[in-house]
């Protein structure tokens, strides 16, 4: 299982990559939305951690984006808001929206149950 | 009774009156200037009803004037006429009885005196007012006398009367005293005797009689009839101007038989005179007929009536102003009301606007402290991970550098923690020094990320050397995070956010917030600052922060004017004193 982190917030996804490792997942990371969509070009991910407002293409563009070259990709976003801003979407009930700060075993959780429903 | 007097006069005055100065709340008034209003009111509907009312009073008086004293003209003339007739007949009568004696009897038989006393008898019971006869010859010597007094042998020839005489064939004389100090008339008929020479024949008339006569023709106390003559010396006594002989300053222009009718002023009374020349048709009588009526006893019917019409007139008029006045009462109350409503009611919006202004910065702010939490999370979990899967001591460098890196995000959460802090805390403080600057860069920390992730270009230039403001600092913030926040909602991905400040005057700044934003269609550029005016769709707008940011700015002493192009952009400039009138903030 490989999973792609894309936040601008670099420490985070650094420290949640790191984690995730030590709990056996393989996790890529990029910085910016361009960074991704180079590294999905090159890599077939399972899951996408995408933070939702991010300089350059934001989260929701970014899903499009990789959409189109992964079609079997599932996506879980993340958001610093108290309320989420869901995509508008036709398969945006598939995507996960999660708040920030996160809690490891709950997006391990919800990674599992969503490469296993795939 | 005692009591309803009181509650009448509390229900003419008006609510403003009790009004108690609170500048924050009269600053969202309408008007400023109830008691201007009020009296403007009554005067303007006092001044609309009353101006007919007056103006037909004025037209009536003046009607009355013109139709009594056409009246009054009327009636002196007719009076006038009347006695006229009865003095000229009166004068006419005796006139024609003497010329008929002269030419009855012949010089033989009135030169006895006999005969003259038999004639005088006669006429004292035909016409009455016949003193004595007397006959007189061409040298002026009495040849006959007939009467009370012995004036036989007397010689008249320097006498006026005698010289008038012998010129025309009948004469009658002014009133005068002559031999016996008697006032009275002579007439006097000329007649020739058989041998070519001629005689005169002379009466004396009593005064008394003439008098008599005048006086019948005088209707009640404010007329006057009498004689004057051709010189204005009284003939007969006069009610105004006294006794017989006393002269007057009446002058008489036309020497006509028309009657005349004046007005005239005489020791300050209004009088209407009627006079008309006394004369026949073969000889003038030296007479003057006077007739004076005092214009105030003739008017006094009218006066009466204008006294009670005034009373009506007068009470009408404090009816109708304070009927005018209770209504303005009432009108004006219910603007207060009503504007006091609307005032207390923006009062509390801008307020909730405040809160809600905080609301919207501490969900950024939150925001903003979120994301360095999930780094503390995160690096703080990692750390406790190294623990469980790894076996680790605390000389190990990278968890130093962890835990540095757990300081620095605390770190980050509590600079915006403190701007938050020290943003709300301002919302208490009133008139401080404030530097522009800082104060716009504080407003723009909170939208730096927003910036950032789309891309807005956002400029500010203030000049170097710049004015600290001396304002409500709150006020200033408020106005600034309303008017930034519109333009970032303005703004699409790569516009850009001007902000430029300028000083205009020593006294006066100028600020301009100028985006290239959507801009704002023409037909909701007049619209803009009224309350709960909104073109934010879902109900996402309140509509009252324009409206709230126009009040702060006149609170704030100065001026806010917006220029906007549908697709171009928008620029709010405001003009602000570099230090704020004293009293001016709530």
């Amino acid at each position: 299982m490989k999973i792609l982190l894309v936040d601008d917030e670099q420490k985070f996804i650094n420290m949640l990559a790191k984690r995730l490792a030590l709990r056996g997942i393989e996790a890529d990371t990029a910085y910016t939305g361009e960074d991704a969509l180079k590294k999905a070009s090159d890599t077939v991910y399972d899951v996408a951690v995408l933070d939702i407002k991010m300089p350059g293409i934001s989260g929701i563009q970014l899903k499009k984006k990789l959409c189109s070259l992964h079609t079997n990709l599932k996506f879980i976003f993340v958001t610093g808001h108290g309320a989420v801003e869901r995509s508008e979407d036709e398969d945006s009930e598939k995507d996960i929206y999660l708040s920030k700060p996160l809690d490891i075993g709950f997006l391990i959780e919800t990674i599992e149950e969503l490469t296993q429903a795939g | 009774m005692l009591k309803i007097f009181p509650d009448f006069l509390k229900s003419l005055r008006p609510e403003f009156h009790q009004h108690r100065k609170n500048v924050h709340l009269d600053s969202f008034f309408t008007f400023t200037n109830y008691r201007y209003l009020w009296f403007m009111s009554i005067f303007i509907l006092a001044l609309t009803a009353l101006s007919p009312i007056c103006i037909a009073t004025l037209i009536y008086y003046q009607l009355i004037e013109t139709s009594v004293d056409s009246d009054l003209n009327h009636r002196t003339k007719q009076l006038t006429a009347a006695a006229k007739s009865a003095v000229t007949f009166f004068m006419e009568e005796r006139l024609n009885a003497l010329t008929f004696t002269v030419n009855e009897n012949g010089y033989e038989q009135l030169a006895d005196n006999a005969r003259l006393s038999e004639i005088l008898n006669n006429l004292k019971l035909g016409f009455g007012g016949v003193t004595d006869l007397s006959v007189l010859d061409a040298g002026g010597n009495q040849v006959a006398y007939a009467g009370p007094f012995n004036l036989e042998g007397k010689n008249y020839k320097n006498q006026s009367w005698f010289e008038q005489s012998l010129k025309k064939m009948n004469y009658i004389s002014e009133v005068f005293t002559g031999y016996r100090g008697v006032p009275h008339i002579i007439i006097a008929v000329r007649s020739a005797k058989t041998d070519g020479s001629f005689f005169i024949l002379r009466a004396t008339l009593d005064t008394e009689r003439l008098m008599q006569t005048l006086s019948s023709y005088k209707t009640g106390d404010y007329a006057d009839i009498f004689l004057v003559n051709h010189e204005g010396v009284l003939q007969t006594p006069s009610m105004h101007y006294g006794s017989i002989f006393t002269p007057t300053n009446l002058i008489f222009p036309t020497d006509s038989d028309e009657i005349e009718v004046r007005e005239i002023s005489l020791k300050g009374k209004y009088i209407i005179s009627g006079h008309s020349f006394i004369s026949r048709d073969l000889t003038s009588t030296p007479f003057v007929l006077m007739v004076l009526k005092e214009k105030a006893g003739m008017l006094k019917f009218w006066q009466d009536m204008s006294f009670k019409f005034n009373w009506i007139m007068g009470v009408s008029v404090i009816i109708i102003v304070i009927v005018i006045t209770f209504a303005s009462t009432f009108m004006v109350n219910k603007l207060y009301r009503a504007d006091r409503a609307k005032a207390e009611t923006m009062m509390q919006m801008e307020q909730s606007q405040q809160l809600a202004s905080i609301g919207q910065l501490a969900a950024g702010v939150a925001h903003e402290i979120n994301n360095p939490l999930a780094v503390i999370n995160q690096t703080a979990g990692y750390m406790k991970d190294l623990f469980t899967f790894k076996d680790q001591t605390r000389n190990d460098d990278e968890l130093a550098e962890y835990i540095d890196s757990i300081l620095d995000a605390v770190d980050r959460c509590g600079t915006i923690t403190r701007q938050l802090l020290g943003f709300v805390r301002q919302f208490d403080v009133k008139i401080k020094k404030v530097n522009l600057q800082k104060l716009i860069s504080q407003v723009l920390s909170f939208h730096k990320k927003e910036a950032e992730y789309r891309r807005i270009h956002v400029t500010v230039s203030i000049p170097d050397i710049f004015p600290d403001l001396e304002t409500d600092s709150s006020k200033l913030q408020q106005v600034l995070v309303n008017l930034i926040n519109n333009a970032f909602q303005a703004v699409e991905e790569g516009n850009c956010l001007d902000i430029i400040a300028s000083q205009i005057d020593t006294n006066t700044i100028e600020l301009v917030i100028h985006d290239t934003g959507c801009g704002i269609p023409e037909e909701n550029l007049k619209k803009i600052h009224e309350p709960f005016f909104s073109t934010k769709q879902n109900g996402s707008g309140t509509g009252l922060g324009l409206s709230i940011t126009y009040g702060l700015i006149k609170k704030l002493g100065g001026r806010i004017s917006v220029q906007s192009t549908e697709g171009v952009g928008t620029s709010f400039t405001i003009i602000l004193p570099v230090k704020i009138k004293e009293g001016r903030i709530a």
